[in-house]
């Protein structure tokens, strides 16, 4: 994972993406104990500015990304990109959250190099707007099993209107 | 009575203790959960046995 995120770092460099950070069950792996997961998901913020519609997003921002690892010699698996033996999928920004997200993302070590990654907040945050059954798995892991900064989780869930679904799911999952 | 207080206590601590062991596998190094997940991902292969639940099990260094 060390080359695949050096090679993510070139894209970088390169200009091709603003921003990104590692989200997805990758990032959760940080916090949590290992779960089953197959990609390695990059959030970024594409150079052009601003939150993209679907149709924007796959014209502008994706295709050149394509191409550039295409260039090098990189295969693709349907969505995801093979990126020195890992499955990639480059995720656009798609709302305000995401790009919060991207923004305040943190750097951590793995191996000789550091990876950005999204913080377990945000992560939270996430799981909850996409709210797939292991999104709640890993809402119940994170809450469990990691540190949650709870003011901080709170301002992010006012700010994106998720506070009140949250406390739903606290009181379906724990009684409070 | 006093049985099943007592298998009720032992049930307790069991969960009590899983969730203490999932706590200490979450303090795990990075690395160290990297290589785990790879072992997840061979082992859930080799239970899927149809090639249409089969995925890519990461080709990295560990």
């Amino acid at each position: 994972m060390e080359k695949t995120i050096k090679i993510i770092k070139e894209l970088q460099k390169e200009g091709l993406i603003k921003k990104y950070a590692v989200g997805g069950g990758i990032a959760t792996i940080f916090y949590v104990e290992p779960i089953l997961t197959y990609d390695l998901d990059i959030f970024f913020i594409p150079l052009s500015e601003g939150v993209l519609t679907e149709e924007q997003k796959e014209l502008i921002t994706l295709s050149p990304i394509y191409d550039w690892f295409r260039k090098k010699g990189y295969k693709s698996d349907k969505e995801h990109i093979i990126i020195e033996g890992v499955p990639v999928q480059f995720i656009p920004v798609y709302n305000e959250l995401i790009k919060d997200a991207i923004e305040d993302a943190v750097e951590v070590k793995y191996k000789n190099t550091m990876i950005i990654i999204l913080k377990a907040e945000y992560l939270l945050a996430i799981m909850l707007q996409t709210f797939r059954p292991k999104d709640k798995e890993r809402i119940i892991k994170l809450i469990d099993e990691t540190k949650i900064d709870n003011i901080f989780l709170t301002n992010i869930l006012q700010k994106h209107k998720l506070k009140e679904k949250f406390d739903k799911f606290k009181r379906i999952y724990y009684g409070k | 009575m006093e049985n099943k207080n007592f298998s009720n206590k032992k049930i307790d601590d069991l969960f009590k203790a899983k969730e203490e062991f999932h706590k200490k596998l979450a303090k795990l190094p990075f690395e160290e959960k990297i290589r785990i997940l790879v072992k997840l991902q061979k082992i859930a292969n080799n239970i899927n046995s149809s090639s249409s639940k089969k995925h890519n099990v990461w080709k990295i260094s560990l």
